[in-house]
This record gives structure tokens, C-alpha cells and sequence, in this order.
């Protein structure tokens, strides 16, 4: 078998196996728009008596939150950490081990179908809700679509790194035997950081441009305020590129010497 | 007297059991205290940056919204302390059949449900939402009375009553579901809505999340006792809604109880 279809076959069973859950998924993203709601009341009485708050007008603040909750299902990781964990816990990595197919490939494919599921399923309940929603929404003009190219390779970019976090804390388990506290600190700094609490262009200036060097804002943020014209500048939008490019990099290697030296300290047991 | 007085000792041995646990766990125990610390500053955080560009929400300033959202914060803190992991067991117990330890018990289910664990990690968080209340009300310059501070902390007991209700109806669909894999997550989705100020909701979001569920009124109510003094009509609301929505809870639990069949394997 070559090497791609091996790692075909393994993102085909994870759709079957993601598609077992569509009912959760859909009311997962049935909650989340109760969130929209929230986020669609608390903006927009924030905005009573102005037209712009951080330079944005209403539409574009709830266009760049309507895209965000698209984007989490189609980004987040949301339980590749715990799986792996699990795996390594249940002494199911074993047979990694003595079969010729790299970890890291297996469950990068169970990533790919789990948000080609999840992301499916959560544009069902935003499309019913679209006509309600379409006029409070505004997409940037068409002097923005030099951004929306530099947007597609950041998406990718996103997913990798969104995945490579998530799989960085499931190998932690070699070290510690519970890791869901560490899981959900990172995801209240990804909750901030990563631009899910407020855009992050709102924040103090030293503070966004601090944020821009970390990893978090690589997330999500930075595709979403690509393709809301939040980001307006080709220039930073191409460093900003070639930033996340450098984190993912950096992280692929982080999680490779996790791999390395968990393998190590790991025992494999039974028969 | 002597039933309740029963269960008060069941329930203080449970606290008594798990405070022994959590210190048995002393570095999950400070590593959950700290995520929760830093969830309730992402909320007075975005406070923050919100007011940096605004000077209002809904007629609401900024310090009037940091005693309700420290409000808010001040309710979920003891939820997650005494009810939170129980209930949320509940869904997953339903589903494996470990719920059948809870019914060969000499007490009432529900009770037992409820009070099992106490979660040392939510509740060393109360005293900070204290703080985030008490700071708000200084910078507000109240002085509440001893009337006003009484009913506060009895529309807070409310408030935990109301929250424990949603999340025991929401849980309890377990019972028709068979899995509670998410369903938590309708409880988090309605309960952001008690960040929000009464009046920035209009329309039929008004109608649906002040009258016809609780989420608004949970911290509205408290908030505006500090804030605007004592109003019988919301008192009323207050402690009207708690035994209502208490009522209802309780119903939709002992019906989904007459539907549990257990599990096998």
C-alpha cells in the first residue's frame, strides 16, 4: 500500500466513525449559536450611541463573530488531546510501534475527517439561520481579495497548528496521568489570545502586538481577520503568513521530540 | 426534623470525604483552582476591553457591569462547587448504569445525585468573586444596608437554586437521549446570558431569555438589590421563579427515573 493511501483508508474510517456522532455534533453547533445570540446582544448593545468601536462598524464585529463559530468547527481540535491521551493511557499506541504507519499521520487523517464532519454538520444549523443573520453581516469589498489569497494557505496553516497543539498535550500523558486540566488553561489562553473573547484588535496596542508573535493568534484569529478585512495591510497579512508558517514548523518539532522521548519513558504491557 | 437533620450529616460527610480527596490531589487541586481563576478573568476582562471603547452597555456603566458579571461569577462558583461534578456524573452514569448506586441507597436519589461530591477547587474561587463584587460596588460608591446585603445573599441562594434546576433538566434528558455527550453544553449557552444586562435584551430574546427562562433574572436581580436598593416586585420574581423552575426540575428528573432501566454489560 503507498504510504498516501494508507493514511486515506484512516481518514475514510474516521468519517464513518465521526458520522456515528453527527446527532451531538449538530446540537453542538445548534448550542453554539445560542452563542451568537449572546455575542449578537452584548456587541450590539455595546455599540448603542457610535458607529464604530476600534475603527469597526457593528456588521463587521458580528461578520468577524458569526466566522469565527464556522471556523471552530472547522479548526479546533476539540478532542484529538483526550483521544491520544487515552491511547497512551489504554496502551493502544503499541501497535504504532511495530507497524510501519507514523503516529503523527494516523491521527493528523482522524483530524482531517473529524472538522470535514463537524465542519459539515455546523454550516446546517448557520444556514438556517442565515436570513436572520445576513443583514446584520457585511463581507469586505473586492479591493480585500489579494487577503482572501493570502487567507487559504493560513487556514491550512491554522488546522496544522490547531492540531499540533492538541496532539502536543495528548503526548504529555508520558509525563502526567491526568492532562485535562492543562487542556483547558490552554484553551482559556486560547480563549483570549486566540481572539474567541473579543477581536484582539481591540486590545491595548503593545498587548495585539504581543499577541501577534504567539502562536495562539495563529489559531484562528489570524485567517478570521483575513477574511473579515480586519486585516487590511498585504504586507503584515504576508508576515503575518510567514510567522504562522514559523510556528508550525516550530511546533511539528516540539511534538516530534515529545514523541521521541515519551516513547522512552513509555512501558508496553500484556500480551 | 431528623430526616433533614440526616441528610445534612450525609451531605457534610461527602464534603468532609472530598476535601480529603482533593488534598490527597493537592496539584490537580491547585492546577483546577487556577483554571478556574483564569476563566473568571477572561470574563472581567472583556468587561475591560469593552468599556476601553464604549462608556456604556445598555444604560449599564462599567463598574455596575462588573458586579453583575462578579455576580454571575459569584453563582457559578458555587454551582461548580457543590453540584457541578454531580450532576454532570449523573449524564454519564445514566448511560454506563453506575446510576444504579445512587438508587440502592437508603435516601432519596436525587439527593444522593446531587451531594456526593463537593469540588474544593470551585469553591476556593468564591471568595475572589466576593472580591470582583465588593471592588465594583466601592468604585460604584455603595453602601449597601444590612437589608440590602441579606437580600443578596439570599437572591445569590436563588440564583444557585435556578442554576442547579437548568442543569438537572437539561442533565435528566439523559433519561430519553441515552447519552449526555454535549448536552452540557446547552447549560453554558444559556447561562452566558446572565452576563448581560436586562435591558440590552429586546424583542423576542426578551421575551424568551427574562420571562420564559431565568438566565437573565439569576444575576439581574441580585445585581440590582446592590445597586438600585430593594424592590419587592423583583423579590417576588426572584423567589417566585426559584421554586417554579425548582419544581419543574424535579419533575423531569423523577420522570426520566421511571424510565431508567439501568444498563448491563
Amino acid at each position: 500500500m503507498s504510504a498516501l493511501a494508507k493514511y486515506r483508508q484512516v481518514f475514510l474510517t474516521g468519517i464513518q466513525t465521526n458520522l456515528v456522532y453527527r446527532w451531538n455534533f449538530a446540537l453542538r453547533a445548534a448550542f453554539s449559536l445560542l452563542h451568537l445570540v449572546y455575542v449578537f446582544i452584548l456587541w450590539g448593545a455595546a455599540y448603542q450611541g457610535q458607529t464604530e468601536i476600534g475603527g469597526f462598524p457593528l456588521s463587521a464585529t458580528l461578520t468577524y463573530f458569526t466566522l469565527l463559530l464556522v471556523l471552530q468547527f472547522f479548526l479546533s481540535a476539540a478532542n484529538d488531546d483526550y483521544e491520544i491521551s487515552e491511547e497512551i493511557r489504554n496502551g493502544l499506541i503499541n501497535q504504532f510501534l511495530t507497524k510501519p504507519i507514523n503516529y503523527l499521520g494516523y491521527r493528523l487523517s482522524l483530524y482531517f475527517s473529524a472538522r470535514f464532519i463537524m465542519g459539515g454538520l455546523s454550516l446546517l444549523p448557520v444556514l438556517l439561520a442565515l436570513p436572520l443573520l445576513w443583514p446584520h453581516l457585511a463581507l469586505p469589498g473586492e479591493e480585500h481579495l489579494p487577503l482572501y489569497l493570502v487567507a487559504i494557505p493560513a487556514l491550512l496553516l491554522s488546522a496544522l497548528i490547531q492540531f499540533t497543539i492538541a496532539y502536543c498535550f495528548g503526548l504529555l500523558t508520558f509525563w502526567f496521568l491526568e492532562i485535562q486540566s492543562f487542556v483547558i488553561l490552554s484553551l482559556a489562553v486560547e480563549a483570549v489570545l486566540g481572539g474567541q473573547v473579543f477581536p484582539l484588535d481591540l486590545m491595548p496596542g503593545w498587548l495585539y502586538e504581543l499577541s501577534r508573535w504567539l502562536p495562539y493568534y495563529y489559531q484562528m484569529y489570524f485567517p478570521a481577520a483575513l477574511l473579515t478585512g480586519r486585516i487590511t495591510d498585504f504586507g503584515l497579512a504576508l508576515q503575518g503568513l510567514a510567522i504562522q508558517a514559523g510556528w508550525t514548523v516550530l511546533l511539528l518539532g516540539i511534538a516530534q521530540l515529545l514523541w521521541r522521548r515519551g516513547l522512552r519513558r513509555h512501558t508496553a504491557v500484556g500480551g | 426534623m431528623s430526616a433533614l437533620a440526616r441528610y445534612a450529616r450525609i451531605w457534610l460527610a461527602s464534603i468532609r470525604y472530598s476535601l480529603v480527596r482533593a488534598m490527597m490531589f493537592r496539584g490537580d487541586f491547585i492546577m483546577w483552582a487556577l483554571v478556574e481563576l483564569f476563566w473568571m478573568s477572561v470574563n472581567v476582562l472583556l468587561v475591560g476591553i469593552i468599556y476601553s471603547h464604549t462608556d456604556s452597555i445598555a444604560g449599564w456603566s462599567q463598574y455596575q457591569m462588573l458586579l453583575l458579571v462578579g455576580t454571575t461569577l459569584l453563582v457559578q462558583r458555587l454551582l461548580m462547587a457543590f453540584f457541578w461534578s454531580n450532576l454532570f456524573e449523573m449524564g454519564r452514569n445514566v448511560r454506563s448504569g453506575h446510576f444504579d448506586f445512587f438508587l440502592a441507597q437508603p435516601g432519596s436519589p436525587l439527593f444522593m445525585v446531587s451531594t456526593r461530591k463537593f469540588d474544593l477547587d470551585g469553591f476556593i474561587n468564591v471568595p475572589v468573586a466576593i472580591a470582583i463584587v465588593v471592588y465594583a460596588a466601592k468604585q460604584l460608591g455603595l453602601e449597601p444596608t444590612t437589608g440590602q446585603l441579606a437580600a443578596y445573599a439570599l437572591f445569590i441562594l436563588c440564583g444557585l437554586a435556578l442554576h442547579y434546576a437548568t442543569l438537572l433538566a437539561i442533565i435528566s434528558m439523559v433519561f430519553w437521549l441515552q447519552s449526555a455527550k454535549g448536552i452540557e453544553g446547552g447549560y453554558f449557552g444559556l447561562t452566558e446570558f446572565s452576563r448581560l444586562p436586562r435591558e440590552a435584551l429586546r424583542g423576542v430574546a426578551n421575551v424568551v431569555f427574562v420571562y420564559l427562562l431565568p438566565v437573565i433574572i439569576v444575576s439581574n436581580v441580585p445585581a440590582r438589590v446592590l445597586i438600585h436598593g430593594f424592590e419587592p416586585i423583583y423579590a417576588a420574581w426572584m423567589v417566585g421563579a426559584t421554586l417554579l423552575w425548582l419544581a419543574i426540575a424535579i419533575r423531569i428528573f423523577h420522570a426520566g427515573l421511571r424510565r431508567y432501566a439501568s444498563a448491563s454489560s
